[in-house]
């Protein structure tokens, strides 16, 4: 049997577009899943940003039983610029939590930020308090914007960056806690635990802000970041948290809540029904419910608190009102 | 105790031993004691030292020449093979050196050929029409911190003033093409009212406040520039920010530039010689770089001056 020039040609192409039709469907967007049967969740009431924190987290991790003894420790604070408002996790949560971890027996507690927009590290974290609560603390801190960095395979493929450079103490730290400031975002709806991830990517790198990764998508990067640092632990601060145009120039919002969880999609799901979103509309999220974490409010186990939403929900921008609940 | 130390450059010649102790045996610096070469530390620290510690300079300009891509460029860290910002930093580094090689050559033309992405037509048009939460003009960009992103204000500050040094002699009509264009970004992404935030004005109706690291640059990059009311006023509002900040890496960049703009430095420099009393205690090796360069303004040739 022989095929003519023409019909060869017109086989081959309509196999091209075929192909690439149906590639992003064959490949598979990601390589790890992280989900559970059952996601723990504890919502601690705290009216304040005072020392009582540090019992009140030690009392909240004691009811997930983790495994810390020995462990080295990072906490991932959001800490973004010297601006007034709630604009950075506070600084005594972080402090409660390093020395809530050490009396759990963690080996080693260090907290790691790489910031987004301000280069000058030393500038944020005075501004921000933190200085004080890492000398009492008796806990360091790392520039992930500047520590060494090797080059990762990233466990899924939604960005299409095929690899990240990432800071060795982020790779070599046992337990990675997430601790988010509860906020709205203006590019990605919500900036909770999953989002503040993005922290971890190495200015040095990748600039400042990160824009090599806001071209790629920034809940693309969010998903491959997560899939290959996975968050252990996730502590939320959502005492005072922000709404409308946040993450830099939204309003203070009192929530009065301390968000703890073992999952961190559980952990901004149950954020974001207490900001009066729903989680599953946040484009990110849902996708991330598919192999990071629980979504679905059947497999989260709601240790202690209320997750009632609050009676009035976030502002947010225009952009966003279709996430309200 | 610290005024002697001021006085008779006793706090100059610990931080520069400090330094010396911290550099690598290939003659490269890291940020943090780690064996990664940082090329943004290895140029800074190679710029304090200059005519201090010869025999450090010469190796870390070896270690430079060294890391350059076969593209021309300098990947911000050795080990990365993709160029970088830092390239900018690095012609700053060997035009102090008057280096006679051709790696300047070689890195200008790759600074030339890299832009900021929205200078692509079909991103031009995206942020003309359908983008506009970020208002800026995208006829006008410049360098990004690594190719493939939009132009942001700190490369751009860098690549402007390391083109204008290297062209001072001999400017390009190509040069000074991109030069104007940089220039002309730095000036439509200002702050209102004075100062650089990190690369956009306003976003969502919001205008950004300034920092002084990238308004300390920026400056440095228009120090040739018409002396317009708005550089006037962004250089007053670098002088009110920078009395009251206690960061060594902010007050150095602000020394740097002040010392451009003819501003008095000299409190300035006395405070940031109390921050950097104890140089062992001060971690980050381009901090300490940076430090010492601020503290020796005025008395060593400026590493980011444009002769005229």
């Amino acid at each position: 049997m022989t095929i003519g020039r023409r019909r060869f040609l017109s086989v081959g192409a309509g196999l091209a577009v075929s192909t690439t039709i149906t590639a992003p469907f064959l490949v598979p967007k990601h390589y790890v899943s992280y989900r559970r049967a059952l996601s723990r969740v504890a919502v601690l009431e705290a009216k304040e940003y005072s020392d009582d924190l540090e019992q009140l987290l030690f009392d909240g991790l004691t009811l997930f039983r983790l495994q810390i003894r020995g462990k080295s420790v990072l906490l991932k604070p959001n800490l973004v610029e010297n601006l007034p408002g709630p604009v950075n996790t506070n600084a005594v949560l972080v402090g409660g939590a390093a020395r809530a971890f050490l009396r759990l027996g963690a080996a080693q507690v260090t907290i790691g930020e790489g910031s987004g927009h301000q280069r000058d590290t030393e500038l944020i974290v005075n501004s921000a308090g933190l200085e004080e609560q890492i000398r009492e603390r008796r806990t360091g801190f790392v520039d992930l914007n500047r520590d060494e960095v090797v080059n990762v395979r990233l466990k899924a493929n939604y960005s299409g960056l095929g690899s990240l450079w990432l800071p060795c103490t982020v790779l070599k730290s046992d337990f990675i806690v997430s601790m988010p400031k509860i906020k709205t975002h203006h590019w990605a709806g919500v900036t909770l635990s999953l989002k503040n991830m993005f922290g971890v990517a190495p200015g040095v790198k990748y600039g400042w802000p990160k824009n090599l990764l806001h071209w790629h998508g920034i809940p693309e990067s969010i998903l491959d970041i997560c899939a290959t640092v996975p968050v252990n632990f996730v502590i939320a601060d959502g005492i005072i948290a922000m709404e409308g145009n946040g993450p830099l120039h939204g309003t203070p919002r009192k929530v009065n809540r301390v968000v703890l969880s073992d999952d961190p999609v559980a952990a901004d799901a149950i954020c974001s029904r207490l900001m009066g979103i729903d989680p599953t509309r946040v484009d990110y999220l849902n996708q991330a419910s598919s192999f990071l974490g629980n979504i679905d409010q059947q497999k989260i186990s709601v240790l202690n608190g209320n997750v009632g939403a609050e009676p009035t929900p976030f502002s947010v921008l225009p952009a966003f009102r279709g996430i309200l609940l | 105790m610290y005024e002697e130390d001021v006085t008779d450059q006793r706090l100059e010649s610990r931080v520069s031993r400090e330094l010396c102790r911290r550099k690598l045996p290939d003659g490269g610096w890291s940020f943090f004691g780690s064996t990664q070469v940082s090329i943004e530390v290895t140029c800074l620290a190679s710029m304090a030292m200059n005519s201090f510690a010869i025999d450090a300079v010469i190796r870390s300009i070896a270690a430079l020449l060294r890391s350059q891509t076969p593209e021309g460029s300098w990947p911000a860290f050795v080990g990365d093979t993709e160029g970088s910002w830092v390239t900018a930093l690095a012609i700053s580094t060997l035009n102090i050196q008057n280096d006679p090689s051709d790696a300047r050559e070689r890195a200008f033309r790759w600074m030339l050929e890299t832009r900021g992405r929205e200078g692509h037509w079909l991103w031009k048009w995206k942020f003309k029409t359908a983008d506009r939460q970020v208002n800026f003009d995208p006829e006008k960009y410049g360098w990004p911190w690594t190719p493939g992103a939009n132009s942001w204000v700190i490369p751009t500050a860098f690549a402007i003033i390391a083109l204008k040094q290297f062209t001072v002699c001999d400017r390009t009509a190509a040069s000074e093409k991109r030069v104007r264009r940089a220039v002309g970004m730095l000036l439509d992404r200002a702050c209102r009212g004075g100062g650089w935030n990190a690369g956009n004005s306003i976003v969502y109706g919001v205008p950004l406040v300034p920092h002084i690291e990238p308004t300390a640059l920026s400056l440095m990059a228009l120090q040739d520039e018409p002396k317009t009311p708005f550089i006037q006023s962004s250089v007053e509002w670098l002088k009110v920010s920078s009395s009251g900040c206690d960061s060594i890496e902010s007050l150095s960049w602000s020394i740097l530039a002040l010392f451009i703009f003819q501003e008095a430095i000299a409190e300035l420099q006395t405070r940031l010689a109390l921050l950097m009393a104890s140089p062992a205690s001060i971690a980050n090796n381009a901090t300490l770089a940076l430090g010492l360069l601020a503290l020796r303004c005025g008395k060593m040739i400026h590493p980011f001056e444009v002769l005229r």
